[in-house]
């Protein structure tokens, strides 16, 4: 069995192997990146990081200033006392799992994952079975079911449309990275004009190079976002986003916004419940898909629910505890 | 929409549903149906475990009907189970009553069940927020449905809300505001009327404290007495029908023989001369048909202090000081306790009064101001009140809430932990005793909310999980017991007085602490009411004093 430990906030690091994953180690010969989210990226932005182009480019864009080193999906990497592989996890651009096979078995980290994968990312593959399997659970509960991808999209370009047609500037509320270009890939068919929230903006960038179309979009700009197309994280609100817009509806798109009490907190318009992550549903089938030996729960308050339904499935579980999310 | 509900019935129904419930409010019907029975329903017919995995998502979304909905929408034993079907209004009606007529616990998860299968997820929700005569949480509450009845028949909005509360139900106000007979809308007997609310009083004292009359504030059960000969009603401040729960008053009532009659007062349990504590009280409110023992160990008396109706006609327009000359004659002719007015002039006045009604045994004081009509549903300044708080107690913040409307973005609402590490009935080191959400300042939130992001160790939505290490001193009005929480009691009213940065998670109170406070408080006892009569019944000679 691997040790584990935790290391800074949000990574793990295995001491047998060398190897720190989404967050750095003084000891770790290599350090490993999931994908771009900042809750993934270790605090020290000058560490030495394997990660693939995609989330190498991402995180220079968000300030990561120390040595890359690009690893392709699929490509065996072999270390001192390992070999790792990257896997398409269809979280975000970029987004891998990350396998690491050594003398004590196979183990398979999920970093963020959603299958079926979002559009704008490299899709979604993994190995066909795994020693140890170390996953997220953000949806781990059975009232998370998401509607298929076809039918978020047409719910995403019928409030545009509705809105402007009544003569009111659509905003959709969504994380800068990931989200906010998937809500863009679905409204680029409309052919309408796409604002975007400066930060998300340059991100976007790093998209297109990796050939994905994210329509007509520009930077947000004050002066000219009545009647376009925008999109900004929902802290831009709070800080005057098209504030001088008045006739506005606002689209919250998050996997939370399944939740009804959201509404209650949130003065959105329309919920749309678009996740990065896969549901309960997904996450039981790819656990007996890989059937582990074992399978280690992170980023849920309620392992023990994922681990009842293991166990009727005839698989050993318990929950990791080693880090909190940030954001959908 | 509703202009297009065929017959009475249906408009009825369609207003009753949006606005009170499966029942009339004041019907006194209920399904009685609890979320227990309910969740335990729904997670046997899902086909999932109740404790690990329902409890688990209801806690997820803060709420029974809405973790049910989903569940039934998204497991495939659900779905296979259920064939939507349509159902009418009247439908829906009778199901309820069918469901009313069930005791047993079991019987009724099996009707549920029965009728869930011919659902959609969706009516499945809605069913169970009516079943509990609650919110509908679609945003459309009493005042929605009021101005819809307005403006579905161009009446002025200020004659439905009068008919609304005269007749206390929206079915019979919407019907009549169809009709064009609003303005027949008269009040009647045994049909509760919304209560008359009290604000608290802010000091320093803004308001003119000589237009206003003080009584002393007693700790018991608010309720409405109708009367009509025999005949006695009592209803509680929910304007449930709780006569059968105090046989004693009844008997009371009855004796007297009074014409139509409806007053407003307090239930509380009197034995040798003095106001019990609430506590004691509080053992009979649940009890349907209390028995002879618990009759003779905490018999209720009931103190009035204003009169909505007598001589067969309405009196609440009247202003306060001719409704109690009105009261005084009535109680004066049928031996009524009654509550005992006085002037206070000035804060110092207000002050050693108010500690006086203490010392009395009684909850603070009341001000009201003379002039005033019965504002029936409404808390103005009309009324006022002073309480003390019931005590306070350090807490650890367990769980923090995502805020709502004015505190959205940041975590205003805080569920609260006592100590139970050195308790063997318990494993857990805290466990909650109640949630707070109110009581501190701007600046004070911030500085929690920056402690918070520091202790968060899950995050579910809108409720963040954390370490033990944020200390509050939480006050309350009083601690009540409650089998159904962990804690088997919850505060009443509790709020914020003051971080305490300068306290570890050790330092605060234990399970045993809050015991000990229940304890003493319910033995508190005051001093005889013939030392002070707060109240009195009024003879010949006490108007002569």
């Amino acid at each position: 069995m691997f040790r584990i430990e935790k290391t800074g906030h949000h990574g793990l690091y295995f001491p047998d192997l060398g190897i720190a994953l989404d967050g750095s180690h003084p000891d770790a010969a290599a350090t490993f990146v999931s994908h771009a989210h900042a809750d993934h990226i270790p605090y020290n932005r000058k560490v030495t990081v394997h990660a693939t182009p995609a989330t190498l480019d991402l995180m220079k864009e968000r300030g990561f200033r120390g040595k890359e080193l690009p690893v392709d999906f699929g490509r065996k990497l072999t270390l001192e006392k390992a070999e790792v592989t990257l896997w398409p996890a269809g979280h975000i651009l970029g987004s891998a799992m990350i396998s690491i096979e050594s003398n004590a078995g196979s183990l398979l980290y999920t970093g963020d994952y959603r299958t079926p994968p979002s559009p704008v990312s490299e899709g979604f593959d993994s190995p066909e079975s795994a020693d140890f399997l170390i996953t997220e659970a953000t949806f781990g509960l059975p009232i998370y079911k998401w509607k298929s991808h076809d039918q978020l999209a047409e719910e995403v370009r019928l409030f545009a449309t509705d809105a402007l047609r009544d003569g009111y500037t659509p905003i959709f509320l969504g994380y800068n990275l990931g989200k906010a270009q998937e809500i863009m890939h679905m409204l680029a068919p409309l052919d309408r004009e796409i604002m975007i929230h400066g930060a998300g903006y340059k991100l976007c960038k790093v998209y297109n190079k990796y050939g994905f179309h994210l329509g007509n979009y520009s930077a947000y700009d004050r002066e000219q976002c009545e009647g376009k197309l925008l999109v900004a994280p929902s802290s831009a609100l709070s800080s005057g986003f098209a504030s001088n817009v008045k006739r506005k509806r606002i689209a919250y798109c998050s996997g939370w916004a399944a939740d009804e009490s959201r509404r209650s907190q949130l003065s959105a318009d329309a919920l749309i419940p678009l996740s990065d992550h896969l549901d309960f549903f997904e996450l039981i089938r790819f656990c007996k898909k890989i059937q582990p030996r074992k399978v280690m729960i992170t980023h849920t308050p309620n392992p023990d629910v994922v681990q009842h339904y293991l166990t009727l499935e005839g698989l050993e579980s318990e929950g990791l505890h080693f880090q909190i999310r940030q954001e959908d | 929409m509703i202009r297009e509900m065929k017959s009475d019935r249906e408009l009825v129904l369609a207003v009753r549903f949006a606005g009170e419930g499966a029942f009339e409010s004041i019907s006194g019907k209920r399904a009685s149906a609890g979320s227990r029975t309910i969740g335990q329903a729904a997670a046997q017919f899902c086909e999932i475990d109740y404790d690990v995995v329902y409890k688990a998502c209801k806690t997820a979304t803060g709420s029974h009907s809405e973790a049910i909905e989903r569940l039934m929408e998204n497991l495939p034993a659900a779905t296979v189970k259920r064939i939507p079907k349509v159902h009418s209004l009247t439908q829906i009606s009778e199901l309820f009553e069918q469901l009313r007529k069930i005791s047993s616990r079991i019987a009724k998860q099996e009707f549920l069940q029965k009728i869930w299968s011919g659902m959609s997820g969706n009516e499945i929700k809605f069913f169970i927020r009516m079943l509990s005569q609650g919110s509908l949480r679609i945003g459309f509450e009493t005042k929605s449905i009021e101005a819809a009845i307005s403006d579905a028949w161009h009446r002025e909005l200020q004659q439905v809300r009068y008919a609304h509360m005269i007749t206390g139900s929206l079915g019979e106000t919407a019907v009549m505001a169809r009709a064009g007979t609003l303005n027949e809308a008269v009040f009647r007997l045994f049909h509760p009327l919304s209560f008359m609310l009290a604000a608290p009083l802010e000091i320093p004292v803004a308001v003119p404290l000589e237009n206003y009359v003080a009584e002393e504030k007693f700790d018991g059960m608010r309720a409405q007495v109708h009367a009509d000969g025999k005949v006695i009603r009592l209803y509680s401040r929910d304007k449930n029908d709780i006569t059968s729960s105090f046989p004693d008053l009844t008997q009371f009532f009855t004796s007297k023989e009074m014409p139509p009659t409806v007053l407003d007062g307090e239930i509380c349990v009197y034995i040798d001369g003095k106001i019990q504590p609430f506590q004691q009280l509080q053992k009979r409110m649940g009890l349907k048909k209390p028995g002879k023992k618990i009759l003779s160990d905490s018999p209720a008396l009931f103190i009035a202090y204003d009169l909505l109706y007598t001589q067969g006609r309405p009196v609440f327009d009247l202003p306060l000081n001719e409704r109690r000359v009105l009261l005084e004659n009535q109680a004066l002719k049928y031996h009524l306790p009654v509550s005992k007015q006085f002037r206070i002039y000035s804060e110092n006045e207000l002050e050693q009064s108010f500690e006086k009604a203490l010392l009395h045994g009684n909850e603070g004081l009341m001000l009201k101001l003379e002039t005033s009509r019965y504002e029936y549903g409404q808390r103005r300044k009309s009324w006022l009140k002073v309480k003390k708080p019931g005590g306070s107690i350090d807490t650890i913040v367990m769980y923090a809430h995502a805020g709502s409307g004015k505190r959205g973005g940041t975590y205003s609402d805080f569920t609260l932990g006592v100590r139970v590490s050195e308790d063997e009935r318990y494993e857990e080191e805290f466990i909650p005793i109640g949630k707070a959400y109110g009581g501190y300042s701007d600046e004070e939130l911030r500085k929690m909310n920056r402690r918070i992001k520091e202790l968060t160790v899950e995050k579910y939505g809108p409720t963040l999980g954390l370490l033990p290490g944020l200390v509050v001193e939480i006050e309350f009005d009083d601690i009540v017991m409650n089998r159904r929480t962990k804690a088997g009691y919850t505060l009443r009213f509790p709020r914020f007085r003051t971080i305490r940065w300068d306290l570890r998670p050790e330092d605060v109170n234990t399970l045993r602490d809050v015991e000990l406070l229940y304890r003493q408080k319910t033995e508190k006892a005051g001093l005889s009411n013939a030392d002070h009569h707060s109240f009195f019944i009024p003879s010949a000679n006490h108007f002569l004093s």
